[in-house]
Parts: structure tokens; C-alpha cells; sequence
């Protein structure tokens, strides 16, 4: 039986037999590459659901809509490793319980999807640790080492040039399951620390403190680099930051539940070198 | 409307020589808001206080700024001017244009301009002040000392004497640190341990202190006035409550070759064992990792000894939360590892010893009853060496600082020696003698010129053996020529150092420490027993180098900061203290997390009916320390800070 045949069956008992009130999977886009999320609240509906290598984004992010979870009713939802760290940061931020979400875990390998075993974020420790243990992707580990191997004025220039574009939609903020705030900083007015005209200055603001809120916290879903319509590669700020906790602090985002969050925590033995 | 006033001090010339302060005064007299602006030579003194007051009153000021010193020199000043005059005592801002100016400019014109922009950023910030009234919290009168040597005896003595109770914590099974390891002390020659004992006792009877033995700190929460000490009372595997000290169970135990660290090896001890003999409490505790009974469940001779069953091998470790209002730290140090003079033998050679071994050696309960006999073969040595400075002023090797007691001590080991091996010689290398304390020049003449100390001018560069002899190879500088000693013993007068876990137990509690792990002062000069975290004090030799009469009487202050502490019942507090948003806060508690004084704690907010509509952080104002970590942390912007608000900072940074 192919997974998706699987997940449907699956994801329609849970819904027949009243486990769960919603099911957040995906469903087809408007292109065969394409897929977009499905929300299935009744068991015939399940036929929509489709699984394969195209299915990348992110659906925890659905979660936290304001409400979903306050009936303590369970919602599935489909979910690859990325998917599943970010439901244990939401946890560990006490932004959802994760006994109300049920996991549909799947991988992706040579564009097929693949399941895997395990129902409660729990289930999925080893899933999270292997990958921890395979280090952060090899890919944007390359692209990322070019920047590092330019001047710094270089790397401001890039950035500046990458800034610029920016304008200021936000879309990188929606789309990020980590997002949750219902008051964006962006939205502070009273002061105004950051420029909501999107010129560059404003942008920069902008950008850095969204990588800053993301240090720790990023899964590396992608979900930002792929929503940005005029293709920042926000991946690289975000990758440089998981870089940065993981070298100073063996900090690795999303590891369990109850994980601190490690700008908030303090070690006698963390490292103080930006102490002159 | 805001009707601020702008007082420019010239700090006699501290400022007014690198600021033109009449151009100060003109730009800031036109800045929207200034109602007045006006230079003295001196705002702090009587006179200039008086303008201040006479400006808010005639004016009807809401707000002040002094351009002058830092906060940390005079805001209490200033804020009391104000609060006499009737204004809001928090409506009153410093701008630092001497530390932050004046010092450290050489450029008249660029400095001017910079002072322009600092105070102009002060009148942006005091216009958006808010009035805010101290917070009073109650004070646990109650003081902890941390170290059971001299010092900590002495401070833990005077404040139970005037009535506080006080909770003494050491870490080794008895208190009373190194002074019970000394001989003999300077300037006076009295036995330290007929001093000392009297104290040790005197403390551990006392209704108002209670010793806790064998016990160390885990952790501090908490802020002056108000602190939860957690201690960890180590199993001693004997019960105090019964055990009356008679000792059979040491007689008995049959590991007797441990050898003893009180001692300095130069004598043994038992697994179950009390440091020495006038251990107080006199109760002996089980090394549980020399013990037969925990190797191999076999033995228990001690349990089976002791007549009134205080044995209890099946003790844990236990840990007590203690309330105290001030904490004394009096850790005090320890003889530096003198193998890192590899050219002297010590760890080579038996009879290279440090001053300490020395102390045990001509102690009258030390192993050899007082007789000086070297280590190797237990021979009376005919010549000793004593070499000072053993790593003290050594900036390549040892320590840059000088240990402040080794002269002292090496011409008391020298006199020493001289009364109880008649026949002997001293020979003593030394850089210069350092011998300024009341009694103390006089004690070192006497040593020279009564018990013929035979001091030679110069470094040693290396101890060797030869035909059974330590030959002791150096120069006399005052001669000019290299000198060769052929010695029975040799004596390094070693550094005093920092406890070896000082760093990590100066993090552990909060507080500072230098490059070597002393303790910080506050001030060197003018807070020398207090440190820069308020309601923990220091006293002896953690803080730098110390002898006995110095450690007591540092001791002795602390305390009486301490009773001044405690001689009210509330403390007022900065009401600098952080503000949540309820309408904002995404509840993700990153902030509890962050607080390093736990004063944030998760609040329910409901409907009418009682349903909890969202959960939300919360502040104890009583607990705030007013260090913004958690304003800082907050993502979504929820926490704001009385006093410095994002407002305020943010009209402040924009108006540079
Ligand atoms: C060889 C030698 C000879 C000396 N001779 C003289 C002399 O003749 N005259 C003189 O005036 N001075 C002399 N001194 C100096 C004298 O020893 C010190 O001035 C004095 O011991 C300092 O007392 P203290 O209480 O500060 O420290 P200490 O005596 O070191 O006591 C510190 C106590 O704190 C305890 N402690 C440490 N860390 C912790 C912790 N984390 N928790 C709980 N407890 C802890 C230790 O176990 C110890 O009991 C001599 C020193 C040496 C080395
Ligand atoms: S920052 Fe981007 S890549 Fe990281 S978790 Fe958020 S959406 Fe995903
Ligand atoms: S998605 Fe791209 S353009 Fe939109 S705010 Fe984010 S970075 Fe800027
Ligand atoms: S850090 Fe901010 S959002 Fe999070 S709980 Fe604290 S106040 Fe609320
Ligand atoms: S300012 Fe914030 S972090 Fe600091 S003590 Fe107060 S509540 Fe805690």
C-alpha cells in the first residue's frame, strides 16, 4: 500500500471515529509541483489528500491559528522532520499542547515520500536526533561558506543588495510557524524602532531582528525563502544563525518538548568570547 | 508642558576644561522645552544644590537634568535636591559629561558638541518620565557566612554578639581554616591554636549562630535583604545529634595510612577521621572514598565500636533552603602548587618543603610534637633554607602580586627554628623585606639580630641533591658573587592564591572577581568590604592576600555594614522594576526563563465566567531587580521598564 493510500485510511478513521476534528494535509496545487494545504474535517473528504515528493511546506504553521486548539479537541496534521521540531519549539513555547496534535510523518527521499513511524511528537526523538547528528544541510552549508569567505564590506554589499529588494510584505513572517506573536514587533508604533517604509535602512531593521527572533528557533523549513516573492535568500541569514547556537551553545532547535530556549538560558561554562 | 531644567556643572575644571560650557549652556537654553539653563563650578555643593532647589521651586520645573559626573557619583544627590524642593525625585536625569566627556576627549570643540548631544539626549529622555515611588521590601534579618576561618568566625561572632542570627557554612568537616594549621603566629609568637580554639568555640556555642559543617553552597537566588541560599549539607555517614566525639571509632578503623590533609601529608589519618584534634564540632565524618564498608560492604568496625550507634552509613546528602538578608564570603585562599618550580625539587625531593609543611612541623600537636624533623628520615636539619617570593612577584611563572605575609612568616619559621634547634643555622634568599604592620619591622629585626636569621640578598636558581645534601645554588646580590648552601631542608615561602573553584563559586553566587579569582571590591579605596552586588560582603583572604590581624578586622566591618543592614526592618528599593503587557504578550515564557531572579510567574486572565481567556507573563515587583534581561528577550515587544522605558530610550537615541 503507497503512503498516501496509507494516510488517507488512516487519517479517515481518525476522523470517523471522532480522535480528531481536523486534518491538515495537502492536496493538489495548481501546478503537478505544486501542492497546497488541504484542511479535511470529514472522512469522504480525505479523498483529496495527496502525499509525494512535491508536498515541502511546513503545515505546522496552520496550528497556531488563533483558537484551533483551545477546544482541546486533536488536529492531524502532515508533517516531515521540520515539521515535526517546529511542534516541538511551539510546545516547548507553551504556544500549543502537543498531545492534541497527531503526526503524520513523512520524509522525502529521491523525490518520494516516505513514512514515518510514530503518532506523538514524542514518537519522533530518534527522527530528530539523527537528524542532529547529520549536521545542518550540506547544500546551504556550502552556499553559506561563500559568504564567509568574502571581505566583510563584500558581505554587507551583498546583503545591502539583497536588502534592498525587500518590500516589506511580510510574507516571510506568516508563513513561519515561529511567527506567532499577535503583535509583531514590526507593529510597534510607540516607539517606531523599525522603519516600516521598506528603503533599505528600514529593511535592514527589519530583516536582522526577524533573524534575531529566529536564532534557536529556526527549523530550516524553508518556508520563508520560498514565500519571498522577490527571492532574498532568507535561508542564509537563517542558516548562519543555527550555524552560530549550534557551534557556541550544541544548540540544535527543536530537539523535545520541554527544550529551553537558548537565548533565555544561561551555562556556567558558555563561551563569553564576545567579552574583550 | 514641560518646564525642564538644565543645571551645567563645570566640576571645577574636570569639565570645564575640555568643555565650553557657555556654548553648553546657549544650545541647550534653546532646545524646546528648557525652561532653564544655567552653569555652576560646583552642583554638588551646598550652594549648587540650593540653585537646583530655588530653579524648581520658582519655576514650577517638571523635570531636571544635571550635566556633570555619572549617576553612580551623584543621582542620590541631586534626586534628594529635587525631592526637597517637591519635585518627583525620578523626574531628575544625569547627563555624564565628565567620564564620558571631558576625561576622555582632547579636542575643546569636538568635546563641546558631544556634550550638546548628550545632555540634549537627557532632556528628550526626562520630558517622557514618568513619577515613580520607591518599593519597600522587608529585610530577613538574618546573615549567612560562607567560610569557617578566621575571618568568617570573626564576622559570624560580631553579628550574633549584637543580636542577628547568623548561619556560619564550611565546607571541611571543621571549621577554623588555616589559621589551626599554624605553629605559631606573628608578630607575637602566641600559638595560634590557643587563639583560636576559644573562637571555634565561642561560635559553634553561641545561641544565635549555627555552624553547618561539611556543607557547601549550591546556589544563591534572591537580592539584598532578601536572599534563598540552598545548601548542600555533605552525609558524614555520623550522626551529630548523637555522637559525642570520644573517638573510639578512629581508634579503631583500621585504613590508617591516608594521608592526612590537614597535616600536609606529613602525618596520617583514618578513613572515619576529624582534621585535628580541636575539630569543632568534634565529630568525625566517614571519607567514603577510602572507606572498606563503601568498597566492599565488609568492615563497619566503627559501627560496631561506637557505643551509642551514631553510625549511619546509609546517610545522603541533604539540601536546606536558608532565608538570609546579607551574605559575608570569607573563602579564603590557598598555598599556590609550588611544582611549577621545577629547578627547586618540590615533589622531587622529600625535605623541599612549603612554609605550610613548615607550620605543621613546629606545631606542638602537628606530627612531630612540635620537634623540627625533616621529612626524608625524621633527622633534625642543622641548616635550613628558607627561599621567599616562591612564585609571589613572578610575573613569568608565578603571580605578579606580592602574597603580603611570606616575609613575616619565613622570619617567624626562621626565629623558630632557631629556638628549638639551638646549634642550627637559617639561611633565608629573599628580594627585599616587606614588613610594614604594626609590631612588624621589629618582629624581623628581632629575628636577625636575636635568632641570627641569616638573610642573603638574592634569587635561587636551583636546588639539587648531592652526597645526601640539598645544595642550594643562588647569588648573593648585595655581595655581588653566586652562593652555594648546603642544606638539610629547604622552604619555599609559597604564593597565596585563590581557592582553586573561586571563579566558578564567584559566578555561582554573583559576584566579581579579578584575574586571579580574589573576590572584587566594590571600591578599592572607599567600598573595601562590600561587593558591586548589594547585600554580599567580603572578609579575609578571598578578596587578596591577608594575615590574621587584617582578615578579623575586615571581618569585624562587614559585620558592621551587615548591622547596619539589618538595624531596619524594610529596604527601600529603585522601582526600576519591569512591566508586562497583557494585550501583547504571546505567553511563551522565554521571559521566566531569562529572569535571573525568578521574579516572573505565569498569569491566568479570565472572563466573566471565570474562563481562562489567555495565560500571560507577570512581574513581582517585589522580586524585579530592574535588570531588563527580560526586556530584552521579548520578542513581541511586551516589557517595558520603569525608568527607562522604550519611549524614553527611544527619544534618547534619536535625539543624538
Ligand atoms: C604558611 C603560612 C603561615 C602563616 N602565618 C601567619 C602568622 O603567623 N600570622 C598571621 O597573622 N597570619 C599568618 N598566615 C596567614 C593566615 O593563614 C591567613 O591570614 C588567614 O588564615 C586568613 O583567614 P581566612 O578566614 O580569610 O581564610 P582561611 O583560613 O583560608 O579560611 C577559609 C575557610 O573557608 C572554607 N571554604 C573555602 N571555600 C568554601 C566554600 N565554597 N564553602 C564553604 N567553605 C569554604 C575553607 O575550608 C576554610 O575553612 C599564614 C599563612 C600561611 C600560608
Ligand atoms: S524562519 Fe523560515 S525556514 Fe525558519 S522556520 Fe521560519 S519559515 Fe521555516
Ligand atoms: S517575504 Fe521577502 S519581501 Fe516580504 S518581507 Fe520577507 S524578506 Fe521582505
Ligand atoms: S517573553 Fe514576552 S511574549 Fe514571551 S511570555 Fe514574556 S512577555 Fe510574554
Ligand atoms: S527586569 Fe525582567 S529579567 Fe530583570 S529582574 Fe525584572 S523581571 Fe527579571
Amino acid at each position: 500500500m503507497g503512503i498516501q493510500v496509507q494516510f488517507r485510511k488512516e487519517a479517515a478513521e481518525l476522523l470517523s471515529s471522532g480522535a480528531v476534528k481536523l486534518v491538515i494535509g495537502y492536496g493538489e496545487g495548481s501546478t503537478p509541483e505544486r501542492r497546497r494545504p488541504v484542511f479535511v474535517r470529514t472522512p469522504a473528504e480525505t479523498e483529496r489528500l495527496v502525499l509525494d515528493g512535491a508536498c515541502v511546506a511546513n503545515l505546522s504553521t496552520y496550528l497556531i491559528s488563533e483558537g484551533l486548539l483551545s477546544d482541546g479537541k486533536n488536529v492531524a496534521v502532515f508533517l516531515k522532520p521540520d515539521g515535526i521540531r517546529s511542534i516541538n519549539i511551539l510546545a516547548a513555547e507553551a504556544q500549543l499542547n502537543p498531545e492534541q496534535v497527531v503526526i503524520f510523518g513523512f520524509d522525502i527521499e529521491n523525490g518520494e515520500a516516505r513514512p514515518l513511524a510514530g503518532r506523538k511528537a514524542s514518537d519522533f526523538t530518534q527522527v530528530v536526533e539523527a537528524a542532529k547528528a547529520a549536521g545542518l544541510s550540506p547544500e546551504l552549508q556550502k552556499e553559506a561558506e561563500r559568504l564567509d569567505h568574502i571581505s566583510a564590506a563584500e558581505r554587507f554589499e551583498y546583503w545591502k543588495e539583497q536588502f534592498s529588494k525587500c518590500i516589506k510584505c511580510y510574507a516571510c513572517r506568516q508563513v513561519c510557524p515561529m511567527c506567532y506573536c499577535r503583535r509583531c514587533i514590526v507593529d510597534v508604533n510607540q516607539p517606531q524602532w523599525i522603519n516600516t517604509s521598506s528603503h533599505t535602512l528600514g529593511n535592514f531593521e527589519w530583516n536582522i531582528v526577524r533573524a534575531f527572533h529566529l536564532a534557536g528557533r529556526c527549523v530550516a523549513c524553508g518556508g520563508c525563502d520560498r514565500s519571498c516573492p522577490v527571492n532574498i535568500p532568507l535561508r542564509l541569514i537563517n542558516h548562519r544563525m543555527a550555524k552560530e547556537v549550534l557551534d557556541a551553545f550544541d544548540y540544535y532547535a527543536g530537539e523535545s518538548t520541554d527544550q529551553k530556549p537558548v537565548l533565555a538560558t544561561f551555562r556556567q561554562d558558555d563561551p563569553e568570547t564576545f567579552i574583550l | 508642558m514641560a518646564k525642564i531644567g538644565v543645571f551645567v556643572c563645570h566640576c571645577g575644571e574636570n569639565i570645564a576644561s575640555m568643555v565650553d560650557t557657555a556654548n553648553l549652556v546657549a544650545a541647550i537654553s534653546e532646545h524646546p522645552g528648557v525652561e532653564i539653563c544655567t552653569e555652576y563650578k560646583y552642583f554638588c555643593s551646598d550652594p549648587g544644590q540650593e540653585t537646583v532647589k530655588r530653579a524648581v521651586r520658582e519655576h514650577n520645573l517638571t523635570g531636571v537634568v544635571v550635566a556633570a559626573c555619572s549617576p553612580r557619583m551623584h543621582e542620590q544627590t541631586f534626586r534628594k535636591a529635587c525631592a526637597e524642593a517637591g519635585l518627583n525625585p525620578y523626574m531628575l536625569e544625569l547627563a555624564n559629561i565628565r567620564e564620558q566627556c571631558s576625561w576622555v576627549h582632547t579636542d575643546k570643540d569636538e568635546a563641546t558638541a558631544k556634550a550638546i548631544e548628550i545632555t540634549r539626549s537627557l532632556v528628550e529622555k526626562v520630558k517622557r518620565n514618568n513619577e515613580l515611588q520607591p518599593i519597600s521590601v522587608p529585610v530577613t534579618r538574618r546573615a549567612m557566612v560562607i567560610g569557617g576561618g578566621i575571618a568568617g568566625i570573626q564576622a559570624a561572632l560580631d553579628i550574633a554578639s549584637a543580636g542577628r542570627e547568623v548561619v556560619l557554612v564550611e565546607r571541611e568537616p571543621s571549621i577554623g581554616g588555616h589559621m589551626s594549621q599554624i605553629s605559631e603566629t606573628f608578630p607575637t609568637l602566641d600559638c595560634s591554636q590557643c587563639i583560636l580554639t576559644p573562637r571555634m568555640v565561642e561560635a559553634v556555642q553561641h545561641p544565635n549562630i549555627t555552624v553547618m559543617t561539611y556543607s557547601e553552597v549550591e546556589s544563591v537566588d534572591g537580592y539584598i535583604g532578601n536572599f534563598t541560599v540552598k545548601v548542600r549539607r555533605k552525609a558524614r555517614y555520623v550522626r551529630m545529634e548523637t555522637c559525642t566525639g570520644c573517638g573510639d571509632c578512629i581508634q579503631k578503623c583500621p585504613v590508617k595510612k591516608i594521608p592526612s590533609e590537614f597535616e600536609c601529608g606529613l602525618g596520617n589519618r583514618t578513613a572515619i577521621y576529624t582534621p585535628f584534634a580541636q575539630a569543632v564540632p568534634n565529630v568525625p565524618v566517614i571519607d567514603r572514598s577510602r572507606c572498606t564498608y563503601f568498597k566492599n560492604g565488609k568492615c563497619a568496625i566503627c559501627k560496631k565500636t561506637c557505643q551509642i550507634d551514631s553510625i549511619d552509613f546509609d546517610q545522603q546528602d541533604t539540601i536546606e533552603s536558608i532565608e538570609v538578608g546579607a551574605i559575608v564570603v570569607a573563602t579564603g585562599f590557598q598555598v599556590q602548587d609550588t611544582s611549577l618550580y621545577g629547578e627547586y625539587g618540590y615533589g622531587r625531593y622529600k625535605d623541599v618543603i612549603t612554609g605550610l609543611h613548615f607550620e605543621r612541623l613546629a606545631s606542638a600537636s602537628g606530627p612531630t610534637a612540635g620537634k623540627i624533623k625533616r621529612p626524608s628520615d625524621g633527622k633534625e636539619p642543622e641548616t635550613v633554607v628558607f627561599i621567599q617570593c616562591a612564585g609571589s612577584r613572578d610575573a613569568a611563572k608565578g603571580v605578579k602580586y606580592c602574597s603580603k605575609i611570606c616575609c613575616m612568616y619565613t622570619a617567624k619559621h626562621a626565629m623558630l627554628y632557631a629556638h628549638k634547634v639551638h646549634h642550627g643555622t637559617t639561611k633565608i634568599f629573599y628580594m627585599d623585606i616587606r614588613a610594614a604592620g604594626k609590631g612588624y619591622d621589629e618582629f624581623t629585626r628581632r629575628a636577625i639580630e636575636e635568632d641570627q636569621a641569616g638573610y642573603v640578598r638574592g634569587r635561587v636558581s636551583k636546588v639539587f641533591e648531592q652526597n645526601g645534601k640539598l645544595i642550594v645554588r643562588g647569588v648573593d646580590m648585595l655581595l655581588g658573587r653566586p652562593v652555594e648552601v648546603e642544606a638539610d631542608m629547604v622552604v619555599l615561602a609559597t604564593a597565596m592564591v585563590p581557592q582553586p573553584d573561586a571563579k566558578e563559586f564567584a559566578k555561582k553566587i554573583g559576584i566579581g572577581y579579578d584575574e586571579y579569582g580574589f573576590f572584587n571590591e566594590a571600591h578599592l579605596k572607599l567600598r573595601p568590604v562590600e561587593t558591586a552586588t548589594a547585600g554580599i560582603y567580603l572578609a579575609g583572604a578571598c578578596q587578596s592576600p591577608k594575615d590574621i590581624p587584617d582578615s578579623v578586622a575586615q571581618a569585624s566591618a562587614a559585620a558592621a555594614k551587615i548591622l547596619g543592614l539589618f538595624s531596619r526592618e524594610h529596604l527601600e528599593r529603585e522601582p526600576v522594576v519591569a512591566l508586562v503587557s497583557d494585550s501583547t504578550c504571546a505567553g511563551c515564557w522565554g521571559c521566566v526563563t531569562a529572569c535571573p531572579y525568578n521574579a516572573i510567574d505565569r498569569r491566568d486572565i479570565t472572563d466573566r465566567n471565570g474562563n481562562v481567556i489567555k495565560r500571560v507573563a507577570s512581574v513581582n515587583p517585589g522580586l524585579c531587580q530592574g535588570c531588563g534581561t527580560c526586556v530584552s528577550f521579548c520578542r513581541s515587544n511586551s516589557i517595558d521598564l520603569a525608568g527607562f522605558t522604550e519611549k524614553q530610550i527611544f527619544a534618547e537615541v534619536m535625539a543624538l
